[in-house]
């Protein structure tokens, strides 16, 4: 009994841990469409890159179209897949996900 | 003696020392990606208490440094009028849009021309700054600019609840400035101010800060809206006003938004 109620203690701790951590570390995207190609760039809000980062691209239909991972820049860079609105996600591990929206109108004015 | 001292709570009644501040307010300071990404900024000389709007002349400089880059935005500046509410005449200020293209910190400043301030016998040139953070990437807030003389902010300058202290260093030429004293006000016309503050003496109306031995200053905001922190020295150079030469007060002002924790 003694022993469930460590046990639960220190599970409860490290989500709490887990938590905060990632509040403080809050990951971000932005994207960008030009020259045929979608830019994405991924950070965290001091400025740290997020390196190898899975990177999940969604149509407007939620279709996954495409995926990959982030370089020591945290940069990832497409051909456009389809002009459409666009949700971009990002995920870092330990839980840090976000997601940026690229509207139709500025996927079709980077092509 | 008593007429003496009549006379001299009339001349204070009449001309009380207002506190002029520059002002920089963009319609956002926070860009999130759904948000507006297309800032509406207006310049402003005016008594951020009291309201009270002044003539302003076209800046002889504005614009914008993000990623340690500066770009000139005096072009996009028009023209507006506009008065406080118990002003009877329309006094020039100042409009731009700017649209925000990529993650950061924007840090917008304006260099007006010289006030001529007759009621204090000197020209007043405000080098003013506001920043404003774009899509999540909390970088370059705490650099400074490299005007005449600015606020480089210790506290970040935005995401700030009312109650929260407000650190700054005022600088000179880029050297810090010991004991520097620093008016604060609140912009009693801030969005979301429902009621205006009325203040119950003079003394409430421009709060008076000093800051210690490396020019760092702090102050409490009590009140959610907007806070402008004024540090004012004298140029070592004079200007010209009718042939005379008068002295130059230069403010370096900074302006940070404050929310009700709720």
């Amino acid at each position: 009994m003694v022993k469930f109620i460590n046990i639960s203690a220190i599970v409860a701790i490290i989500s709490l841990a887990l938590t905060g951590s990632a509040m403080a570390h809050k990951v971000n995207l932005f994207a960008y469409a030009e020259g045929g190609k979608i830019y994405t760039e991924s950070y965290f809000p001091d400025g740290k890159f997020v390196e190898g980062g899975r990177i999940m691209v969604y149509d407007s239909q939620n279709k996954l179209l495409l995926e990959g991972v982030t370089d020591t820049q945290g940069l990832f860079s497409f051909p456009i897949p389809k002009v459409d609105d666009l949700t971009i996600v990002i995920d870092a591990t330990m839980g840090h996900k976000n997601s940026f929206k690229l509207q139709k109108s500025d996927v079709g004015a980077g092509r | 003696m008593l007429s003496v001292a009549i006379v001299t709570a009339m001349v204070l009644a009449a001309n009380p020392a207002l506190a002029h501040f520059g002002t920089i307010t963009p319609s956002d300071d926070i860009v999130t990606q759904d948000d507006n990404k297309t800032l509406n900024l207006q310049i402003k000389f005016i008594h951020p208490f009291e309201g009270h709007y002044m003539e302003m002349a076209r800046p002889e400089k504005f614009g914008v440094m993000h990623s340690g880059k500066t770009t000139d935005l005096r072009g996009s500046l028009k023209a507006v009028k506009g008065k406080g509410a118990d002003q009877s005449e329309e006094f020039t200020f100042w409009s731009a849009d700017y649209q925000i293209k990529r993650p950061g910190d924007y840090t917008f400043f304006v260099e007006p021309e010289p006030y001529w301030e007759p009621a204090e016998d000197v020209f007043i040139i405000h080098y003013t700054k506001v920043c404003v953070n774009a899509l999540g990437l909390e970088q370059g807030w705490d650099q400074p600019v490299g005007l005449e003389t600015e606020i480089v902010p210790m506290t970040r300058p935005y995401g700030l609840w009312s109650g929260n202290l407000f650190t700054g260093q005022v600088l000179l030429k880029g050297k810090p400035v010991p004991y520097a004293e620093v008016e604060v006000e609140y912009l009693n016309a801030s969005p979301g101010n429902s009621t205006l503050v009325a203040p119950p003496s003079d003394p409430y109306v421009t709060q008076v800060v000093k800051a210690d031995l490396n020019g760092v200053f702090s102050y409490a905001m009590p009140k959610a809206g907007w806070w402008g922190f004024a540090a004012l020295n004298e140029a070592d150079r004079k200007m010209k006003q009718n042939g005379v030469d008068k002295a130059i007060e230069i403010g370096a002002v900074f302006w940070v938004n404050t929310l009700d924790m709720k």
